[in-house]
């Protein structure tokens, strides 16, 4: 049953309240200019395909003058050049040059990288987690690495994973108590959080064959649960391309139903709210948890979704309706009926955990606003944010008392940097809220029910 | 009638299960049916036997269809009902056979799965592919059916007062094709329906392993309206493709097969017997010895799966499919092992099972061959990796195999083996190999992958190959997307699936007609 739903005016006092909390500009300089070279990269299209060839070509050059050649080489398919890309461009022409533009570069990109990706290593990554934690904020941890193409890199992956599990529940062990964020009415909330991919558990999802990816990520990912479950840490599984959907789903719904797993780990899916057919898998998720004697709650974490471009590429390549809303309105509706999907999925004890991760202030709000109209407390509703991207919205949250949890990439830069350019893209794309936030877009356009406002 | 403008024909979202129980109870009920029927069709004349005449290579005792055989004596024969039915049929507008041959798509498209299962069963074509070899079948006749009324407009000449000049294109005649079993239903019906499209009559001589899809596509064609005597089908041997070239009658074969085979039929086809008058036209799509080169900024989370899909796809035998790599010596090391590991994930099976990306190979000659390069080759060079998980006895199956450290004058290096077995080297840099790539007698696909833009336009001008694929796999060529056909010793330079390749099947004509009469132009 859906849950009542919150009246336009209550969404748009909750997002007035957030937007008000959100840091100015003014008081995070650095944040300030790297948005700036975002915004500039994303109104040349041409530019923002150069710079983004550029960042993921990074890892395999070889030397500054490897990286001056292969930014030059993308710069100069450019047609309008702003004049300090066409300096840089004749800086390309010699050697000492080379050197200085490529050792700017490759500057510039960590620095970037720097923003997005919390640490080289959990262990390394310790220090930002704690500091969030003492901000009132919680964490999901994503392990960055190159695509799985063999069982070896898989195990690896796993490792890895098991690795973080231990390191982050024994840091999370010294954290002070902060009972806002560790608790709500299902009961005790993990501190140590781990997000895993199945296309990194296994060289083998095949979109035609999807028992063949599951089967074999499954003695992994069935390791890692029991590992979560020792260590008292929550897995949450996350969702990649539609052509891995089936593979992932019905893996994880597989292994969480089996009876060791029924009082543990926390653990947890996505919803992606631009797949057409999600509300679909909404319902496949409410009927699992109704129907899978298990005492800990599943956790749903809805998202709109990361790979548009590529699902809209993909089925136009093949002729193919696209499994995705291709319009922005029809993607911001569904993700708030499935936000009332889901919280009307709640029961007490074990059901669903919901937690919401966009960075589009409507979006929040909405479900901010339609878990108070159904009478429950503000920490049953989970709210999530990208690291790097949200950081803005992360302070609002967790100032006005709702409880937000960060998604932190963590692994060397070098690695991150596929993972980087996806993020890049997303929030460059003309349509993200984050861009027509920062576009000056009023915030009554912004808060408005999508479609609503044009 | 118009035609709307071509798309390509979309594949199966296979993604979704209700697509795989589709394909799966089309083969559910191929089998039960029995084994499909192949006669020797010349005009109405329809000659049957009961004789197996193809067999699953996943399991040799299924006998998938049965038949007569034609033999050389049936060739004239073929001639003959071939030269009534072209008169029939090159008087028809373009339009008109246009609308046989999307009528002939429209029969197969509603039979697609069925079509689909025969693929896998008689050539053992996994499901992925042999519903793409469907797709790329009804693209060549609806590609071909808007192209042939595009040529019938004709060419514009210059033109003066009192002058009229026109170039139009009209059918030479007989068209003899003669088709391979790999894609056992897209290239027989592209070389068909080339040969239709442009108005003259064709007699088609399947590979000897598919004779069953060949019969398919046959009855599609009548089913769409092309008259019988436009299309006859001949399976049999060796000796009917050979009598089909020699046969004065014939003006044009289309072939796609081996370079042996496809030199042979150059040779035979210049010569002129007593009574010809014509020259043969010959367009041959023949083997490859292909390449992909792995630069040092190469993305190999992109390259090895690359190029294991392109290399073992299909167990290797696809003209198109990879051979060799040549890798930046920095890397090789890396790319090398991660190959390694991929390739042990290789997914050996029969071709029926969702999932399998290497099935048997289609007889036991060829097991054989690909079984004897596989085994020089681990003696000449160092074996990097050899997937023995999923080969059965029963079938023809082969081990994926990689090998690596080979002399440089290995005859694998330069002898087409298409089956799954690929060799790596080690090159200094870009340059290296494309001057390795430059020693081989063919030119068929390549494949790049490199990012930095003068590193790309630095091999694309260097490439003699037919189709270069940069940063992706080198197989899988779609109709009017990559017009696909080798240069050097791998073929004529025809296109397959292109703006230009039904020219070859036609001849031009240029009227010039005088207009001025007593200083008056009328």
């Amino acid at each position: 049953m859906l849950p009542p739903s919150a009246s336009d005016a209550e969404i748009l006092a909750i997002g007035r309240e957030l937007s008000d909390a959100i840091p100015s500009p003014a008081r995070r300089p650095r944040a300030a200019l790297d948005d700036k070279a975002m915004d500039l990269a994303s109104q040349d299209a041409q530019l923002k395909a150069a710079l983004f060839r550029f960042v993921d070509v990074v890892p395999a050059c070889r030397s500054v003058d490897d990286l001056a050649a292969h930014l030059s080489g993308f710069l100069s398919e450019v047609d309008a050049k702003p004049v300090a890309l066409e300096q840089a461009l004749r800086l390309g022409g010699s050697r000492a040059g080379r050197a200085a533009l490529g050792t700017a570069a490759a500057a510039g990109v960590k620095h970037m990288a720097h923003r997005f990706i919390v640490g080289e290593s959990p262990q390394a990554a310790a220090g930002v987690l704690a500091d969030l934690w003492k901000h009132g904020v919680t964490s999901s941890v994503d392990l960055l690495g190159e695509a799985t193409v063999t069982s070896a890199e898989a195990d690896a992956y796993a490792r890895r994973c098991s690795e973080a599990l231990t390191t982050l529940s024994r840091a999370a062990a010294n954290w002070p108590a902060q009972p806002a964020i560790e608790r709500d009415s299902a009961g005790e909330l993990p501190r140590a959080n781990l997000s895993v991919k199945v296309s990194a558990l296994t060289p083998l999802l095949r979109a035609d064959a999807p028992e063949l990816g599951s089967r074999d990520a499954a003695p992994r990912l069935r390791a890692l649960l029991r590992r979560a479950a020792d260590a008292g840490a929550h897995l949450h599984v996350d969702m990649e391309s539609y052509d891995s959907r089936e593979a992932t789903t019905d893996l994880v719904l597989g292994l969480l139903a089996e009876p060791e797993f029924a009082d543990g780990p926390s653990a947890g899916v996505v919803l992606q709210a631009y797949l057409r057919d999600s509300p679909e898998l909404a319902d496949r998720l409410v009927r699992w948890v109704r129907d899978t004697p298990r005492s800990t709650p599943l956790t749903v974490r809805l998202v709109k979704g990361a790979y548009w471009d590529h699902e809209v590429v993909d089925a136009r390549q093949h002729g193919w309706t696209p499994p995705v809303f291709e319009v922005k309105a029809d993607s911001d509706a569904n993700f708030e009926h499935l936000t009332r999907v889901l919280l009307g999925a709640r029961t007490t004890g074990a059901g669903v955990r919901v937690a919401v991760a966009s960075h589009n202030l409507r979006s929040v709000a909405h479900a901010v606003a339609c878990n108070r109209a159904s009478g429950h407390p503000d920490e049953d509703l989970e709210l999530q944010v990208l690291r790097g991207l949200g950081d803005g919205l992360q302070t609002a949250l967790a100032s006005s008392g709702l409880r937000v949890r960060t998604y932190c990439p963590v692994g060397d830069l070098v690695a991150g940097m596929a993972y980087l350019v996806r993020r890049l893209l997303e929030n460059t794309s003309n349509d993200s809220f984050l861009h027509e936030q920062g576009a000056g877009v009023p915030l009554e356009r912004l808060l408005a029910a999508p479609g609503g406002a044009t | 009638m118009s035609l709307p403008a071509f798309v390509n024909e979309p594949v199966l979202e296979l993604r979704r299960a209700a697509h795989r129980n589709a394909l799966l109870s089309a083969l559910k009920d191929l089998d039960a049916s029995g084994p499909v029927r192949v006669p020797v069709w010349i005009g109405s004349d329809r000659r049957d036997a009961d004789d197996p005449i193809s067999t699953d290579p996943g399991n040799p005792d299924r006998v998938v269809a049965i038949g007569a055989t034609a033999t050389a004596a049936d060739v004239p024969r073929a001639v003959e009902a071939g030269e009534r039915g072209f008169t029939e049929w090159s008087r028809l507008p373009a339009t008109g056979r246009a609308q046989a041959l999307v009528a002939a798509a429209s029969w197969l498209r509603e039979r697609r799965h069925q079509a689909a299962a025969l693929a896998v069963r008689e050539a053992a074509k996994p499901w992925a592919e042999a519903d793409a070899d469907v797709c790329e079948a009804l693209d060549f006749l609806e590609y071909y059916a808007r192209g042939a009324v595009a040529l019938e407009g004709g060419e514009s000449l210059l033109v003066v007062p009192g002058e009229r000049n026109e170039m139009r294109y009209r059918p030479r005649g007989i068209v003899g094709v003669i088709a391979p079993w790999n894609f056992p239903l897209a290239i027989p019906l592209g070389m068909v329906a080339a040969g239709l499209a442009t108005g003259n009559a064709v007699v088609l001589k399947p590979a000897e392993q598919a004779p069953g899809c060949a019969a398919f596509l046959v009855e599609a064609l009548r089913a769409g309206g092309v008259p019988a005597g436009a299309i006859a089908l001949l399976p049999g041997e060796g000796d009917v493709g050979a009598a089909l070239v020699r046969h004065p009658g014939v003006h044009t074969i289309a072939f796609t097969g081996s370079g042996p085979v496809g030199l042979e039929i150059v040779r035979a086809a210049a010569e002129t017997p007593p009574g010809a008058r014509h020259l043969k036209r010959v367009v041959a799509e023949m083997g490859g010895k292909n390449c992909v080169i792995v630069d040092a900024d190469a993305d190999l989370d992109d390259a090895v799966p690359g190029v294991v899909r392109s290399a073992f796809a299909y167990a290797g035998q696809k003209c198109s499919a990879a051979s060799r790599v040549l890798v930046h010596e920095s890397i090789a090391d890396t790319f090398t092992q991660r190959l390694a590991g991929a390739v042990a994930t290789l997914q050996v099976g029969q071709a029926e099972r969702f999932g399998v990306d290497v099935p048997p190979v289609i007889e036991a000659d060829a097991q054989a061959r690909v079984r004897r390069y596989a085994d020089a080759a681990r003696r000449a060079g160092t074996l990097v990796a050899v997937r023995e998980e999923g080969v059965e006895d029963v079938g023809w199956f082969c081990a994926p195999t990689v090998v690596a450290g080979l002399p440089g004058d290995a005859p694998v290096l330069f002898e087409e083996v298409f089956g799954p077995l690929l060799t790596v080297e080690a090159v200094r840099d870009v340059d290296a190999a494309c001057d390795r790539i430059d020693e081989l007698p063919f030119a068929l696909t390549g494949g790049l992958y490199a990012r930095n833009p003068h590193t790309v336009e630095h091999v694309v001008r260097r490439s003699p190959v037919g189709n270069l694929y940069v940063n992706r796999s080198i197989t899988g060529a779609m109709v009017g997307r990559q017009p696909f056909g080798g240069n050097r010793l791998s073929g004529t330079g025809t296109k397959a699936g292109g703006p230009d390749y039904l020219l070859h099947f036609v001849e031009p004509h240029v009227v010039t007609e005088n207009t001025v009469r007593h200083g008056l132009i009328i």
